[in-house]
């Protein structure tokens, strides 16, 4: 723990090592070379199932950093994937810290074959040639790219390159404890900030000192760009070289901060810190409105009559824009893999088939990136979905630069703490953050 | 050399064999990859891509980066109360458990049950505890009628919360280091001290404290270098904010290297924090070597 020095180099030590004998790697991805006659010996077992014919099903390793819950799911549709053919078969592999094994196996060999892929990360990492690019197989199969949400799949391209398909999409919409707001005499969820504003007054108590239940959550600096998306603004310029939120779009974003939390006093800064699932401050009633993701709504659930809630779209900003930002983890095909047919066949069936991507959906409550499976009833006639649907027609990816994370938490982020804590001005704030970021953005351009 | 026996020959020969896997792992782990590392940071390494050497650019960029030496001021800052509030506390409790009496093994254990949790999972708890509303310190606090601060999302208070949770988690390791010296004091010089009539606190300053010289410079060293390499509190309490407060150069590294795949950059940075920690390392020698031991 205390040898960080060592632990940067010791990275390439691994590289090299398992470059000269790739046998150590096979711990991990024992079946990507199943292919070969060595899987013979070690693959009898895992074949045994789908393997009726000439034993030669090709041997899939999918990675990904999903565990519990999220293991299971995967889980069910490998499952479900392994039986619904005897050709390939794959399995899932858990990697907790992903990114990292995956960057030392995609340079000494023992990558795997699907991967699971945090959408934003694509124009740092395709540029590097450790992605395998799509284009090929989609015109083979003709599938169409309008069937996908357009958004997700400009955030798996680089260059006029596709580099994978979406498997979930999410965007924050509004939670709102239903019996806080009727409490207070809301009768209706908010639709603009200033109903929010009235909506978090009216559902904010204090008493004394004390905050005990705050209107609305103010604790993620990282919904920024949502805000400034209401406010009419955009993060970066259009030719997306440098940032462009230190004007008065930006401004009245702060503004509305400011007013919500040292005037309004409906939030007060660190109030949901560390407040795991468990004691989650809008599932305890503690936070009266709060934006957050559809990932969310499973656990919600969980507390069932103790829990009334709603969910709307991100109400519009002063001027009636509408804002949010779409995330969302797609699957891609490394280009060190060996079996990359196979791969797509399997990325194929789970994220572009309609009833593969309602399974998904179903068991995972996620919502695909595959939009005719939204057409079902799943998804129609539960209240809680459609305004996710309706924030995801909206809503925009980050943008695509690979500087743009870093800009985001390097230079944008400290900022705005700093502001919300009135250690600096507004005026200050976009101006350090634009200079920091412009800065960042220009460093990062260059990722070849 | 000549009048090294045959027996001392062979004497030396096992003793290079017992020591030569230690050395090969020592080798492979250690020099190996610090020499790498430096090589590397004059590169642009990405791991995946390129390989390229760039001369010094990575450390010119280094001197012209405010976020690195916003990450080294604030080590510094933590350092200076982290080290002398480290030793002061770890010696009064040293102090204060070294009796044999009914009962101190139990309060010594009790002392040194933070030092074995895990770092992030004790930093966990503390979050909890320093929560505003809802957390323990803050309860208490409202008993005597104080409004605590939000610790750990204030600017001011940030940062004496990492310093805070890491005393409690150290001090307990160095108490141990300390009786272990206090052990070994001769009883004899005090006793003679309280013949002539020596105070406590001389007893203290002239015997107890040059005494544990040696003690005093093992557990500072080792204060420094963990203080300048702080990341595990840092990144799960209060992830580097606000506003930077709370970020340091190991965070940056890691940030750098991992999140980023600046490995060079981050290299580099890596060789500049080793070469601060030689630095303030060696200052530490001089001030306890001017400290001569009386006896």
């Amino acid at each position: 723990m205390k040898k960080w020095i060592t632990m940067i180099a010791l990275v390439t030590v691994v590289a090299t090592a398992a470059g000269c004998a790739k046998t150590t790697t096979s711990s991990n991805g024992n079946s990507t070379e199943s292919s070969n006659a060595s899987a013979s010996n070690d693959g009898q077992t895992d074949n045994a199932s789908s393997n009726s014919g000439d034993g030669k099903a090709v041997e899939l390793t999918f990675w990904g950093d999903w565990a519990g819950d999220g293991q299971k799911q995967f889980q069910t549709m490998v499952d479900a994937f392994n039986k619904s053919q005897d050709k390939i078969h794959v399995k899932y592999v858990l990697q907790q810290d992903l990114i990292t094994k995956f960057l030392t196996a995609a340079t000494s060999g023992g990558a795997p074959d699907v991967l699971l892929w945090d959408r934003w990360r694509t124009p740092l990492y395709a540029p590097k040639n450790v992605l395998h690019p799509i284009d090929d197989f989609m015109a083979k199969d003709g599938l169409n790219k309008d069937d996908f949400y357009g958004e997700a799949l400009k955030e798996l391209s680089n260059s006029d390159k596709l580099y994978g398909l979406p498997l979930t999409v999410d965007a924050r919409a509004l939670f709102y404890n239903k019996k806080l707001l009727a409490d207070a005499g809301v009768t209706q969820p908010p639709t603009t900030w200033d109903e929010l504003e009235q909506a978090a007054i009216k559902t904010t108590k204090w008493n004394g000192s004390k905050l005990e239940v705050a209107g609305f959550s103010l604790a993620d600096n990282g919904l920024f760009n949502m805000y400034l998306q209401q406010a009419g603004g955009s993060m970066l310029t259009d030719d997306g070289k440098k940032t462009n939120f230190n004007n008065e779009k930006g401004l009245s974003v702060l503004e509305f901060w400011d007013r919500m939390l040292n005037q309004d006093k409906v939030y007060k800064v660190g109030f949901e810190q560390g407040l795991g699932e468990g004691t989650d401050a809008f599932a305890t009633g503690k936070v009266a409105m709060t934006y957050n993701g559809p990932w969310m709504l499973s656990t919600y659930k969980k507390y069932g009559k103790d829990l009334d809630f709603g969910v709307v779209p991100p109400p519009a900003g002063p001027n009636g824009d509408k804002g949010g930002v779409m995330g969302g983890f797609g699957l891609v095909i490394p280009e060190a893999s060996k079996n990359q047919e196979a791969a797509w066949e399997f990325i194929k069936w789970w994220t572009a088939n309609k009833d593969n991507a309602l399974l998904w959906a179903k068991t995972s409550l996620n919502i695909p990136g595959y939009k005719p499976a939204l057409d079902d009833p799943f998804f129609k006639e539960d209240p809680l979905w459609q305004p996710f649907l309706d924030t995801l027609e909206f809503a925009k990816t980050r943008p695509a630069h690979p500087g743009y994370s870093v800009m985001e938490t390097e230079a944008l982020i400290p900022n705005l703490q700093l502001y919300q804590q009135k250690k600096q001005n507004a005026e200050d704030t976009l101006k350090k953050a634009q200079q920091r970021g412009d800065q960042q953005l220009a460093d990062n351009e260059d990722v070849k | 050399m000549s009048s090294m026996g045959k027996l001392n020959q062979h004497q030396a020969r096992m003793a290079y064999l017992f020591i030569t896997p230690t050395m090969l792992l020592f080798f492979a782990f250690t020099i190996i990859p610090v020499v790498m590392a430096l090589y590397l940071s004059f590169t642009n390494y990405d791991v995946v891509s390129r390989m390229e050497f760039v001369k010094l650019d990575n450390y010119k960029k280094l001197l012209e980066d405010d976020l690195f030496w916003t990450t080294f001021k604030n080590v510094f800052f933590y350092s200076v109360i982290f080290v002398p509030l480290n030793i002061i506390i770890s010696l009064l409790l040293a102090m204060l458990l070294n009796f044999k009496r009914f009962g101190v093994k139990l309060f010594r254990t009790l002392n040194y049950l933070p030092t074995l949790t895990s770092a992030v999972a004790a930093s966990t708890v503390w979050i909890w505890l320093l929560h505003p509303e809802f957390g323990l310190v803050n309860n208490l606090l409202s008993y005597a009628g104080i409004t605590g601060p939000a610790w750990l999302a204030q600017t001011e208070t940030a940062m004496f919360s990492i310093i805070m949770v890491t005393l409690w988690q150290s001090v307990g390791s160095n108490m141990i280091i300390y009786i272990a010296g206090l052990q070994g004091v001769p009883d004899y010089l005090y006793e003679s001290a309280k013949l002539d009539g020596a105070t406590a606190f001389a007893r203290f300053r002239y015997i107890t404290w040059p005494q544990l010289r040696p003690t005093t410079f093992l557990v500072s060293t080792m204060a420094i270098i963990g203080a300048l390499q702080l990341f595990d509190q840092a990144f799960v309490l209060t992830q580097g904010g606000p506003g930077n407060v709370t970020k340091t150069p190991v965070y940056l590294i890691y940030n750098q290297g991992f999140n980023q795949l600046k490995m060079g950059y981050a290299s580099a940075q890596a060789f500049v924090l080793a070469v601060a920690i030689l630095i303030f390392s060696f200052i530490n020698m001089r001030i306890n070597k001017s400290e001569e031991p009386i006896v």
